[in-house]
């Protein structure tokens, strides 16, 4: 069985290495490089070749969120993972726009880490559970103030199948492939979805979808 | 911090009351002292014009009254000749006696003409006067015997009496009284040539008192102008000076804002990267501690409460961060801190707060960013606290080289002409440090709207140095 290849980046060397203990106490997963800023973070990935790449947001010469751009742009293949003390909104829009495909939240890395890089390693999104509460209960709160109706009714089943498909992280190629339609349908599907929910790209859907309990 | 400015303007206020005093008793001295000069000179004139007018009056009347004495005197001389020659002719006795009492009263007349004149003079010029009166006293008696003449001798001697006394004789009267005329003339051109004197040393004396004056006035006027311009120099330096106390004051404040973000911004920092991620490291070796030991029970549950307090503190941590500063600010730019406050601030009170910030880039500079969410802070504190609002509207809008912000709310509102907190004049400072323009309306029941505009490419505003 191959091993998970994973590089850790974070600032914190206490925090390195209790990341290291955790991961490596699973068999099917391997630290093969650490970096203590982003620069260093991106260079590791383009020589280690790493599967997945677990970054703290706060480092030093560059910050998780603008090495996650880079590391995905220069190698779209490696799975980008933000683990941070942050839990705003903000944070995590920012981090899935520059490519990340999970967030996580600090305090919890103990209970979420092995999840979440499994997750990745099958192609999915993942979120800390704090996360989604957060994002969820934002986002009843906002419906609430607002007394906006539940846009989601507005979807198809069909349009509601590939959202979720689309969340957790799967290409339009995949979801293709899956639900046997043709590429072309599943954009126009995917056109529809944002227009219905009001949305402008993709992580802001998979935003929604956590908010709504879509996705975990 | 409040109490300076006052403070100072009280001592400004102190040294400036004996300088205005001066200044009033030299303006009124001077301008007193002129006008003084001015009435007096005014007031010589009319004295020395009027003495003069009075003095002109008086030879003229003098002059008059002498001739015309002068006149009666002669008139009455040719008259007493004519009744003396008609009273010799005639040979009737009683209306010879008639001509007599007519010469008689001619007689009296000359007397009377005779004592105006001796009035009209003084004591030093009666020498040519008298000489005249005792012609005229010889004159007469001159006459005195033809009363004697019966009508014969009257006759008889007529013509020699006429002739080789009484015209002679009357002749050097008139002789006389002619000179005496002259003299009198000769007075009143003296009369005139005194006047003149006194005009000519009047014309001196004005001129005298004017150049005074004008000297004098000269003077006061170099004087007060001197003051003047001094006082006018040192208003000018004392406002100069104020104005760049209130400019280092202002550029104080600026600074002191400057400093408490830096200090806000290092804490947060502080408390977030390294306790934060100091608590996260700790939460993350109580994970292994529990890994290593499974079994044991009691191990295990002073791990789970170590963690929770440990987690605790992360979150309050984390809260104190972000109220100091948010990361966001720094991290990820303006739009995202103003909608993480909006959230926060809805979470807290139940207000519905709407950020549109869309054309808004992420590396607005620093200060900017830092101005701007601050007022946005503080003007949502002030919804929160006094409005009583249900909603609020937070826009900002980036073009055209400076970036505009409204937040607008639906409270109770209040008099925005009158009402001035703290607050507002801390956001006020803050935007008009950026070269910005800061305004604020509101009316009671009509809600708020604050509304603020920076240059985006342009230098602080530098306080006036």
């Amino acid at each position: 069985m191959t091993r998970v290849r994973i590089l850790l980046a974070d600032d914190h060397t206490v925090m390195r290495s209790g990341l290291r203990l955790l991961l490596e106490r699973q068999p099917q997963f391997q630290v093969v490089g650490e970096a203590a800023d982003g620069r260093e973070a991106v260079a590791l990935c383009e020589s280690a070749n790493p599967d997945v790449a677990i970054m703290d947001i706060a480092m030093p010469n560059l910050n998780g969120i603008e090495a996650a751009r880079q590391i995905v742009h220069r190698n779209p293949r490696i799975a980008v993972a933000i683990l941070s003390m942050h839990s705003d909104e903000s944070y995590v829009i920012r981090a899935l726009k520059a490519g990340a495909r999970a967030y996580l939240l600090k305090d919890s890395a103990e209970a979420d880490l092995l999840a979440a890089v499994r997750a990745l390693t099958e192609g999915k999104s993942f979120f800390s559970p704090a996360i989604s509460k957060i994002l969820v209960e934002d986002y009843m709160r906002q419906l609430e103030i607002r007394g906006a109706e539940d846009t989601y009714e507005l979807l198809t089943t069909r349009e509601r199948e590939i959202l979720q498909l689309l969340a957790e992280g799967r290409t339009n190629k995949d979801v293709a492939n899956m639900l046997n339609l043709s590429l072309y349908t599943v954009e126009t599907h995917r056109t529809h979805i944002l227009q219905k929910l009001n949305l402008h790209s993709v992580p802001e859907l998979i935003l929604y979808a956590v908010r709504k309990g879509i996705i975990a | 911090m409040e109490l300076e400015p006052t403070r100072d303007a009280a001592v400004v206020k102190r040294r400036a009351q004996p300088l205005e005093w001066g200044a009033q008793v030299v303006l009124l001295a001077s301008f007193g002292g002129m006008l003084g000069l001015m009435l007096f000179a005014g007031m010589d004139s009319l004295r020395a014009l009027r003495q003069i007018q009075s003095r002109n009056v008086q030879i003229r009347q003098t002059f008059l009254l002498r001739n015309r004495a002068l006149e009666e005197i002669r008139s009455t001389l040719y008259q007493s000749g004519t009744f003396t020659r008609d009273y010799l002719l005639e040979p009737d006795m009683a209306r010879a006696e008639n001509y007599r009492g007519s010469l008689q009263a001619v007689h009296r007349e000359m007397d009377a003409a005779l004592g105006r004149y001796a009035r009209s003079l003084d004591a030093g010029d009666r020498a040519p006067f008298e000489y005249l009166e005792a012609r005229i006293a010889d004159y007469w008696q001159l006459l005195d015997p033809i009363f004697h003449w019966d009508a014969k001798g009257k006759l008889a001697r007529i013509g020699a009496f006429m002739h080789e006394e009484l015209f002679p004789r009357r002749a050097t009267t008139l002789e006389i009284a002619d000179r005496i005329a002259a003299v009198n003339e000769q007075q009143l051109t003296n009369g005139d040539e005194r006047l003149k004197g006194l005009f000519d040393r009047f014309r001196f004396r004005l001129g005298v008192m004017l150049a005074i004056t004008l000297g004098i006035g000269a003077l006061l006027a170099l004087a007060t102008t001197r003051h003047i311009l001094r006082l006018a120099r040192k208003a000018d330096l004392r406002y100069h000076e104020v104005t760049l106390a209130q400019g280092k004051l202002k550029e104080l404040s600026a600074r002191l804002v400057d400093a408490q973000e830096q200090e806000r911004r290092a804490i947060s920092r502080e408390l977030h990267d390294e306790v934060g991620q100091s608590l996260s490291a700790l939460l993350m070796e109580l994970g292994n501690l529990g890994a290593v030991a499974p079994g044991d029970a009691e191990l295990r549950s002073h791990v789970e409460s170590i963690r929770k307090l440990a987690e605790g503190s992360v979150n309050v941590v984390r809260n104190m961060a972000l109220l100091l500063r948010p990361s966001m600010l720094d991290d990820l730019g303006l739009v995202p801190a103003l909608q993480w406050q909006a959230r926060e601030i809805s979470k807290r009170t139940g207000m519905a707060v709407t950020v549109d910030a869309e054309s808004v880039a992420d590396d607005l500079p620093e200060d900017l960013r830092t101005c701007i969410y601050r007022v946005v802070q503080e003007a949502l504190h002030n919804c929160a606290r006094h409005a009583v609002a249900r909603t609020v509207r937070i826009e900002v809008a980036q073009g055209s080289g400076r970036i505009q912000l409204s937040v607008a709310d639906d409270g109770q509102g209040f008099d925005s002409a009158h009402v001035r907190g703290l607050g507002l004049l801390g956001m006020e400072e803050r935007v008009t440090h950026l070269g910005g323009h800061f305004e604020l309306h509101s009316e009671p029941g009509h809600g708020a709207r604050l509304r603020i505009e920076i240059p985006l490419a342009g230098q602080p505003v530098e306080a006036l140095a």
